[in-house]
């Protein structure tokens, strides 16, 4: 043992005042699944936090090896006893234990410290970097705001996805659901706007927290790697309840994550939370419900599986001025089968969520990718955020896609088209190839912005198909260096003035000139 | 549903019916719905509810050594004033693990001081 820790030992003894406080108490009488039966703690109340008393009988040095305490979560209060899920392993508990009821309920830290940190659902660093010396506990289970403490969502959070900033705006304080089959490019979206914050001034940059459920631990270690590498980790934080934890630790994560986020929120910041997925939250929850003993309903989930996300995302709020104005976004993640929205936990989150993006995964497999079903996939609240200048260049946008998505079907069977309908579906094939952007990199707002109003402007018509992604990027280039001016007054302004019109026309005939070869190719 | 039979019969023991009398009322009610086979399930549910309540009034005091006895039950008279317990109903146990001083539960309750739990909150305090 080390000098220092034997000094300290020797201190606490010398101040040690013995005191013999009563506790509350119970005794496990089954165990089982992460489940536990306790007999007894008949003052326990719900949620609250249980301490598994694993010294008993054993030798002090033996006990003084024991890991990290085991907690357990009350669950159920029954007539002659509670039921209560273990955070932690269950190997660990024993028919018998003594039971400590801690009179509180469940809490996570949180604060400036977990920032580009890995914490597991209880809050606990797992990425090997020291304890979190001042932080601020945050109740996992808490009332959300009401109606008065709450404002209308008007700024936006940048997604840096051209087809969702311009089509289906999030604003923040909004809750918008992500939805798609497995492998469609859900986690890429959720992953891309956190990395997109870094284009925000660091004083409003939203505080991004990134839960993972029952996700693989290499995949998780992959997206934090991603993050790092971009700089992105810096205001992020990754709660992670992999799929190897116990079903009641999956079951938390979420509401761990919206706790760590609070308490930015509620210090005037803007946060954006991505639960990354919520269906896996919907099995972990129905499997402790099932050995908790409670009734099964529909697809054996119980009866309060609409309440389970209810009550997570509309914690989600854009506080008033009076309460500090900061802003809390869900980015909730669930995984279809086969492309049914119709199943029962994706029509509850569709139904509590502000709107939903939806991946198809016929479009990621044809290369359009962010595969999103434009035809679908809503924005109830997020207009109201868009910036102006976004608002001028994507306005009908989203009807010409659908439109051609209908022209597309038709135009398999039909011979001969006239010419409105041809030019359509030109036009059409061409806002596809614009729309489509590589992961893991999102474009700023301004640059968007120049990109649709090129396309806005016919820029691409004369472009062949197979060019225009390609077009595109060299277009994005010139104009960072020829049009910097113009991005920068609509990055300050959120405008489009006359005169960024003017100065971006002027770009956009400059590079035509320049790449006249592409333009004559068609 | 042995086990709501089972709680039935206990109560009505608790009540202060004797307990040949309930069991014969019970015995009717279980003919009356033909339900006689879940006889011998309702007794040991019976004796499962008889052990808990049992174990719920039950309060013990551990000590390191038996020796201690004596000196213990007199630090714990307040604990065992809280309890509303006398010291003739106490069970005493050794436990040599709790190094020294003592250790009472029961009805729901724990007041441990003893040695052992002293020097972990320590061992834990400093090693934090």
């Amino acid at each position: 043992m080390a000098n220092t820790v034997v000094d300290k030992i020797i201190k606490e003894i010398e101040a040690h005042a013995p005191s013999v406080e009563s506790e509350h108490v119970g005794r496990v009488t089954a165990v089982g699944d992460g489940v536990v039966a306790i007999d007894g703690l008949s003052k326990a109340v719900m949620s609250e936090v249980l301490l598994f008393e694993e010294g008993k009988g054993k030798k002090l040095a033996e006990a003084m090896k024991t890991q990290a305490e085991l907690y357990g979560l009350v669950l159920n209060l029954e007539e002659d006893g509670v039921r209560a899920a273990v955070l932690g392993d269950t190997a660990r508990v024993a028919e018998g234990m003594t039971v400590k009821s801690t009179g509180r309920v469940l809490s996570v830290p949180s604060g400036e410290e977990l920032l580009g940190r890995v914490v597991n659902a209880l809050g606990e660093p797992i990425d090997g970097k020291g304890p979190f010396k001042k932080t601020t506990l945050m109740p996992v289970e808490r009332e959300s705001y009401g109606v008065i403490d709450r404002k209308r969502v008007s700024v936006p959070v940048q997604t840096g996805i051209k087809a969702i900033d311009a089509m289906i705006p999030i604003g923040r304080g909004q809750r918008e659901l992500i939805i798609g089959d497995r492998s469609t490019g859900k986690t890429t979206i959720a992953i891309d706007t956190i990395i997109s914050q870094r284009n925000e001034p660091k004083a409003t940059r939203p505080i991004c927290i990134y839960v993972a459920i029952g996700q693989k631990e290499s995949k998780t270690a992959r997206i934090v790697e991603q993050l790092r590498q971009t700089g992105a980790l810096e205001y992020t934080i990754v709660v992670d309840a992999p799929a190897s934890a116990p079903a009641a630790l999956q079951f938390l994560a979420p509401y761990a994550g919206v706790a760590i986020g609070e308490y930015f929120m509620d210090a005037g910041r803007d946060v954006v939370v991505v639960y990354d997925d919520l269906s896996k939250q919907a099995v972990a929850y129905r499997q402790l419900s099932l050995l908790l003993r409670r009734p099964p309903g529909r697809e054996a989930y119980p009866g309060d599986i609409f309440y389970l996300h209810s009550r997570l995302l509309e914690r989600a709020a854009c506080l008033s001025k009076e309460k500090g104005g900061g802003s809390l976004t869900a980015l909730p993640i669930i995984e279809t089968q086969d492309g049914d929205v119709s199943g029962y936990i994706p029509t509850n989150v569709i139904s509590i969520t502000d709107g939903q993006i939806f991946l198809v995964a016929e479009l990621f497999n044809k290369g359009i990718r962010p595969a999103i079903d434009v035809g679908i996939s809503v924005s109830r609240v997020g207009s109201d955020a868009q910036k102006k200048a976004m608002k001028g260049v994507a306005g009908g946008l989203k009807l010409e896609l659908a439109q051609f998505r209908e022209l597309e079907a038709f135009m398999q069977f039909a011979q001969d088209l006239d010419k409105a309908t041809a030019d359509r579906i030109a036009s059409g094939q061409r806002m596809v190839e614009i729309l489509k952007q590589k992961n893991g990199a999102p474009i700023a707002m301004e640059m968007q912005v120049a990109i649709l109003y090129a396309a806005g402007q016919k820029l691409f018509n004369d472009v062949p198909v197979a060019k225009v992604s390609a077009v595109e990027a060299q277009l994005a280039e010139f104009f960072d260096t020829k049009a910097s001016k113009a991005l920068a007054e609509v990055k300050k302004s959120g405008l489009l003035s006359d005169e960024v019109k003017k100065e971006l026309n002027k770009a956009i005939e400059e590079f035509r000139l320049a790449h006249s070869e592409v333009f004559s190719a068609k | 549903m042995e086990h709501a039979y089972a709680q039935a019969l206990w109560e009505m023991v608790e009540g202060g019916a004797k307990p040949k009398e309930a069991v014969s009322k019970l015995l009717a009610t279980l003919k009356l719905h033909g339900r006689e086979a879940l006889m011998p399930r309702i007794a040991r549910a019976f004796a499962r509810i008889a052990a808990r309540e049992s174990a719920k009034k039950s309060v013990t005091l551990t000590i390191a050594d038996e020796k201690h006895a004596a000196a213990a039950k007199r630090t714990a008279k307040e604990a065992l004033h809280e309890l509303g317990i006398d010291t003739e109903d106490l069970a005493i146990q050794a436990d040599d693990s709790l190094i020294g001083g003592w250790r009472l539960e029961g009805r729901e309750r724990l007041h441990d001081a003893s040695y052992k739990k002293s020097l972990l909150s320590i061992y834990n305090r400093a090693t934090q």
